[in-house]
């Protein structure tokens, strides 16, 4: 049978344990991330002959790699390279929590967003245009209600699809930056191994934003002189 | 009149003005939603120690010195 690999984030606070618990039954495996001391959860669940592996990242709000967790959950992303990120959003908070949404698109994670406690959001007076945000952010968007378990067979479904179609959307900037992400990417994509393991587009961004994990990286491969003369 | 967000009394709501660090904490509390503007308030507060702030419906606890590098407006109630 087929195992896909799939990995909950989201900002803390927004209902993620929950979501875990229902898709997992519970039954989960904890344990700690090596060398760390935060916790790592792992489960199962089996839906429509797919076995899904879930993983439990650390509840952040960004992926700056500022904090052990935000590094956590950086470095699984992009060197585990999970079949399916689940973006579990708090629909009565959505402005704070895009800004991760927007970390996990730059990354090329294959999204599928959760718009959780959307009880919440209604009661607060919110329409929330789901199909026109998942066009917008060109992934798809499942509402949730986690604590009465509404909407998880649609997340299910939506986590089978997409780890079928695999990644689609891409983040653009305007024009200017996107010269300045390709020309860094030429130069990145010199070095197989480094963008055989990172998208090439992403550590152009980082680049761009002085990332000290990511320059640290570009240091140890040699690649930071040649940089220099674009980036100055 | 404005104050570090570390002397703003508990419970009142303030507006960010300025924070005054360099690129790495702009972007770090940028992150966590204190950008220039925002209203935020002060949960719980002490003379020393981190204090508890409210921030775009989120509770963050912050340190006293990054408490004193974030500007805030206290507008008369």
């Amino acid at each position: 049978m087929k195992e896909i690999e799939v990995a909950l984030i989201g900002n803390p606070n927004v209902g993620k344990s929950l979501i875990f618990n229902n898709l997992t039954g519970g039954r989960a495996h904890v344990g700690n991330w090596p060398g760390k001391t935060v916790e790592k959860k792992e489960g199962r669940c089996i839906h429509k002959g797919v076995t899904m592996r879930i993983i439990d990242l650390p509840g952040v709000y960004s992926l700056t790699a500022a904090s052990i967790d935000e590094l956590i959950a950086r470095s699984y992303i992009v060197e585990e390279r999970p079949d399916v990120v689940v973006d579990i959003v708090d629909a009565s908070n959505l402005e704070r929590n895009l800004y991760l949404t927007l970390q996990l698109l730059e990354l090329e994670a294959n999204l599928v967003i959760a718009l959780n406690k959307s009880d919440i959001a209604e009661g607060l007076g919110y329409e929330i245009d789901v199909k026109g945000l998942s066009e917008l952010l060109g992934v798809p968007v499942v509402p949730t209600i986690a604590t009465v378990k509404v909407g998880m067979e649609e997340l299910k479904d939506a986590i089978v699809e997409a780890s079928k179609r695999g990644v689609k959307a891409k983040v653009r900037y305007r024009e200017d930056i996107e010269e300045l992400i390709e020309r860094i990417g030429d130069i990145l994509k010199r070095d197989e191994n480094l963008t055989k393991k990172y998208p090439a587009r992403w550590l152009a961004i980082k680049i761009i934003e002085g990332d000290g994990e990511v320059m640290r990286l570009i240091e140890e491969r040699g690649l930071i002189e040649e940089l220099r003369e674009v980036i100055g | 009149m404005r104050m570090p967000l570390g002397l703003a009394p508990e419970n009142r709501v303030v507006r960010v003005v300025e924070v005054r660090g360099g690129r790495g904490l702009i972007r770090r509390l940028s992150e966590l939603g204190f950008l220039k503007g925002e209203w935020v308030r002060v949960l719980k507060s002490g003379p020393s120690g981190p204090a508890l702030v409210e921030v775009k419906g989120s509770r963050i606890a912050l340190g006293r010195g990054v408490l004193m590098r974030i500007i805030v407006e206290c507008v008369p109630p």
